[in-house]
């Protein structure tokens, strides 16, 4: 029986266009926050010359580095790739399934309510309303949008999938599928937190566990909704505008499988040479090298399907677009298991090295992709011919160049910074280079990549033009086409038992098993279970052979079956975090603390950290001492021979604030002991490290006061705002319910507490001689009375805590746990 | 799009083989095999993964990271103590006024150090004063020595910062220089320099 189906190309136009207009802005962004690292005006004094002295003030909050890098993050991210997706699945998925997407109205909600969390994260991050936690930043009520679009969009996909007129799933959607589900479980993890307020909350894990669950999700934010989906995609559009079959079938199948279960592993190749513990490190690099093929699978897929169409690279912009987007997952794919091996890590870490990759990534395999498919899909969308072929032949050129030249300068910023700052005077017994010395070394190669960005943003215009010039030369067109509808038990007609209980399946789960005892027993028997997991694997492979077809035909069952093919793959993506996560939540916990219990935060100085957060120092600033020598010597603190930050020094801080850049330098130890008054007896809570009170009051009023050629943005403005006191009793007792042991204290204690030790960093500040240039008639007392209420004296009351912990006692290994595998060594 | 032709009927006509027999929305897909270099990465990834693991975590035939910077600082401080014992056994007050401060060259290269590390607390002009008031640190053109004028003694508190008992400027302490980021010879040049910017303070020190 057939029936004639319109497609939904509406929801593909809209999102389409989302896609592109933030594009724009997002890039925007990233381009001016690339000339804030090279000219610190652009954080808000080059207004004052603008407005013509209208606007004042060395720095302005809202347009400081520290907030906007979330914003273009989360904008590139979330709204351009994130509309593309849904443009390019609503597409494919209807034509794939040969089925309108089953809801017009969740379709709908899908849409607007997707722009309207980007308008509001658009409108919270630069407000400084943040979790504080890399591409999960968004506030707890946004984040409860997001899932609950996210489930709109499932149940709209998969209610299509149930719908469908196509007995099989087509390998584009094996990736769409993968896509949802995983980010699902991702997002949601690394977002449980416990609201202190309607725009402020605690994430429920603390500071290993934090950095662990973050980098499960930041890495698998990448591969799950930067690359899964856009595979997905290629899978689509590729062998569509190449006009030719996809090269290998079973390389889907072997690339697709391997891909989803390998990539959740790699999350730890984000904390290498951290406190995290060894087990968990080398699981990071070892499933990072492992990934390198399956990423490298989807690529050739993609390149090998090109064969035969090659010619047409000359003449059609879409597949010069998309197989140089191919190309640049290629080169991403092998610079990023590279860089995840220790060794390299510990130079390309916290440098522009991870910047340029990540941009290869997304200015090259998202963008370029984004553009292949957004002209394949214009003059279908619109029914017209693509506006101007010669603009999209230039979009493609000076995005490339503009791509070539930003990783090119990042790659020699970040490795000529790591070579700097781990270079040994010839003595062998100091650094050659203060920080400040690289970041002055590496600025020309800042404002090359700003001008790459530029390039690459004006390319992204032009699109802009010929798309809308081509969606003006046609009409919107719905495409309406004959299907043969499918009888119920063409499909899914597979139960869960059929599915699930059978050869395959059973031996991988009994290899799994194996594998995972093999890491986690004690010595001797972790090698018996080596061995029977390889056996297990030789089985494996000759009972694939002996089924006679078996087991390819049950493969090729559960394509036409996509709830049991859905939980497979959930199944897949689940094991690699659960086993990472899980043993570190249960045994890390106060046992594994490396013999360094960090001091609690006084009530003030928890303040200040929600300042630092907020502020987004963690965007330019590590608090990590990684376990390096030349790390070591730089911060740590002299005489003290193992000084780089041990785990349970941070084990209270939610969220962790580890860091994955350093513009600025690590600030790990940077705070100090209790401070003596002038008597010799000790203040109560006020502290001194590194540098005095007043040198950080100098250092946020005018970076370059104290470190002339710093791109640090002027945080002047911290003291003109007041610190919320009135907040800290509930935030304290959202700590408590986290697990931090704070004493009891009244509301009024907390009070005390904190006039007490603001009065003592104030009174300190104001016997230094400090001066307030924005307000010159304060003096003396009345200076002092404005500072005490100061976000600033909060936020030095934090940094003065840096580092601050008790020897709990020597540190010796921990005890034997099975779950702890670095207790065995 | 209808006068394209067939992707099924080019493929074979180019004697490409193994082609499914379904299509998707027009896209049709080969089966060839997977390329021998492509398996041989994967395959060799996971051999690597397991001799890895076995040789370097589990049999740890190599020291962990903290080891060996256990071992690596401790090094560096014991040939930093050494470079110091040599330093401070040629060294006197006396070859410091008449000897070090006399050299122009050790004496630019004091100044090059003060002005970059020195001088954000204690001002290019000794005063400790800036543009906009007083600096962190104490003002060092004022005579006055708070932990003794010597230039041992400013040697040995450049070098290693304020004693332990001191309550600081206002809590703010000075670093232990020469035990971070300075060398003992670094050290010795800055005093140098101050030797030369102060002779009123080191004029009673009798030649050697």
């Amino acid at each position: 029986m057939t029936t004639s189906i319109t497609y939904d190309d509406k929801s593909v136009r809209r999102f389409m266009i989302a896609s592109i207009a933030w594009g724009i802005i997002g890039m925007l962004a990233g381009v001016f926050i690339a000339t804030q690292l090279s000219f610190w005006q652009m954080n808000g004094k080059f207004l004052e010359t603008l407005t013509g002295g209208w606007i004042k003030g060395d720095g302005i909050s809202f347009l400081t580095f520290g907030r906007l890098r979330p914003l273009h993050t989360n904008a590139v991210i979330f709204a351009f790739v994130g509309n593309m997706m849904f443009a390019g699945i609503y597409y494919s998925t209807q034509r794939l399934c040969k089925a309108r997407m089953a809801s017009d109205l969740l379709s709908n909600i899908h849409f607007y309510a997707w722009q309207l969390i980007i308008v509001a994260a658009a409108i919270t991050l630069p407000a400084g309303l943040t979790r504080g936690k890399e591409y999960a930043e968004l506030i707890w009520p946004i984040n409860i949008c997001v899932v609950l679009v996210w489930v709109v969009f499932a149940v709209n996909f998969f209610w299509t999938l149930a719908k469908r007129n196509e007995p099989s799933l087509y390998v584009a959607l094996w990736f769409y599928i993968a896509t949802i589900i995983t980010v699902a479980m991702l997002y949601i993890v690394n977002h449980l937190s416990l609201p202190t307020s309607f725009t402020h909350s605690y994430p429920i894990f603390g500071g290993l566990q934090d950095g662990l669950v973050q980098w499960w999700y930041g890495h698998n934010a990448v591969a799950f909704f930067l690359t899964t989906p856009i595979l997905g995609i290629m899978y689509y559009f590729l062998p569509k505008a190449a006009n030719r079959p996809v090269y290998s079938y079973r390389l889907s199948i072997v690339h697709f499988w391997s891909l989803v279960f390998i990539y959740i592993w790699a999350g730890p190749h984000h904390l290498l040479n951290t406190a995290l513990p060894h087990w968990l490190q080398y699981l990071g690099m070892l499933f990072s090298l492992m990934l390198w093929a399956p990423s490298w699978g989807g690529m050739l897929n993609g390149l090998l399907t090109l064969r035969g169409a090659w010619d047409k690279l000359r003449t059609d912009p879409v597949i010069k677009f998309l197989a140089a987007g191919v190309t640049f997952y290629g080169m991403a794919t092998f610079e990023g298991p590279l860089m995840a091996i220790t060794k390299v890590n510990a130079l390309s870490h916290y440098t522009d090295w991870t910047v340029g990759h990540v941009h290869s990534g997304a200015l090259g395999w998202n963008g370029m992709m984004a553009a292949g498919m957004f002209y394949w899909l214009a003059p279908r969308l619109w029914k017209t011919q693509l506006w101007s072929k010669p603009l999209a032949n230039m979009h493609f050129w000076i995005a490339t160049i503009g791509i070539l030249i930003y990783i090119a300068a990042l790659w020699c910023a970040g490795i000529m910074q790591g070579l700097m700052l781990s270079e040994i005077m010839p003595s062998g017994t100091t650094l050659r280079y203060e920080f400040l010395d690289t970041l002055k070394e590496i600025q020309v190669f800042f404002i090359a990549r700003a001008f790459g960005g530029f390039l690459y943003l004006c390319g992204f215009v032009m699109l802009a033009v010929n798309i809308w010039k081509t969606a003006r030369s046609g009409v919107a067109v719905e495409e309406t086409v004959e299907v043969t509808l499918l009888e119920k038990k063409q499909k899914d007609g597979m139960g869960f038992c059929a599915a699930i209980l059978n050869d395959p399946i059973a031996h991988v789960i009994l290899a799994m098993g194996f594998v995972l005892l093999w890491f986690f027993l004690p010595p001797h028997a972790n090698i018996a279970a080596l061995l029977v997991a390889v056996l297990l694997g030789f089985k494996a492979v000759s009972a694939f052979r002996a089924s006679n077809g078996a087991w390819t035909n049950w493969h090729e069952r559960i394509l036409e079956n996509y709830l049991p093919f859905t939980v497979l793959v959930f199944a897949a993506v689940a094991i690699g975090g659960s086993v990472q996560i899980i043993p570190t939540i249960i045994v890390n916990r106060g046992k594994n603390i490396e013999g360094r219990l960090q001091e609690l935060y006084t009530p003030l100085e928890l303040a200040g950290r929600d300042i630092y957060v907020s502020e987004g120092c963690y965007n330019c600033h590590s608090q990590m001492i990684r376990t390096l020598v030349p790390e070591v010597m730089r911060y740590g603190r002299p005489g003290v021979a193992d000084d780089w930050s041990h785990l349970g020094e941070s084990i209270y801080d939610h969220p962790y604030q580890w860091g994955s850049k350093r513009t600025g330098p690590d600030l790990a130890h940077e705070g100090g002991p209790i401070a003596k008054k002038p008597d010799g007896t000790l203040y109560s809570s006020m502290r001194v490290g590194k540098r005095g009170n007043d040198w950080h009051f100098y250092h946020f009023l005018d970076p370059r006061d104290k470190s002339p050629g710093s791109n640090m943005p002027s945080y002047w403005f911290l003291f003109e705002k007041e610190t919320d006191v009135k907040a800290l009793p509930g935030k304290i007792k959202a700590q408590v319910a986290l697990g931090v042991p704070y004493p009891v204290m009244t509301d009024a204690d907390i009070t005390d507490r904190v006039e007490t030790q603001a009065q003592d960093i104030a009174k300190s500040l104001v016997e230094a001689g400090a001066y307030f240039p924005k307000k010159p008639q304060l003096q003396g007392d009345s200076l002092r009375n404005h500072l005490v209420k100061s976000q600033g004296v909060a936020l030095i009351a934090y940094v003065q805590k840096l580092g601050a912990y008790k020897n709990v006692k020597k540190a010796q290994p921990a005890e034997p746990s099975s779950l702890n595998p670095d207790s065995h060594r | 799009m209808s006068q394209e032709p067939k992707r099924g009927h080019f493929a074979k006509a180019k004697g490409e083989i193994i082609l499914r027999e379904h299509e998707f929305d027009g896209i049709q897909e080969y089966d060839q095999k997977l390329p021998n270099w492509w398996l041989f990465t994967f395959y060799a990834a996971i051999v690597w993964f397991v001799c890895h693991w076995a040789l370097y975590y589990q049999a740890g035939v190599m020291q962990t990271p903290q080891q060996f910077i256990v071992q690596e600082i401790t090094k560096i401080q014991q040939a930093k103590d050494a470079e110091v014992a040599k330093l401070v056994a040629e060294l006197t007050d006396a070859k410091f006024v008449h000897g070090w401060a006399k050299d122009p060259e050790r004496v630019a290269a004091g100044e090059g150090t003060f002005l970059t590390i020195c001088a954000q607390c204690h001002a290019a002009d000794l005063s400790a004063k800036g543009p906009n008031g007083p600096l962190p640190g104490l003002p060092l053109n004022d005579h006055k020595w708070k932990f003794g004028g010597k230039p041992m003694d400013i040697f040995k508190l450049v070098m290693y910062g304020s004693p332990p008992e001191s309550t600081g400027n206002n809590g703010a302490k000075m670093q232990a220089w020469g035990q971070t980021q300075l060398s003992p010879k670094q050290v010795a040049e800055v005093v140098s320099y101050l030797i030369t910017k102060l002779p009123e303070d080191f004029k009673d020190i009798p030649p050697p």
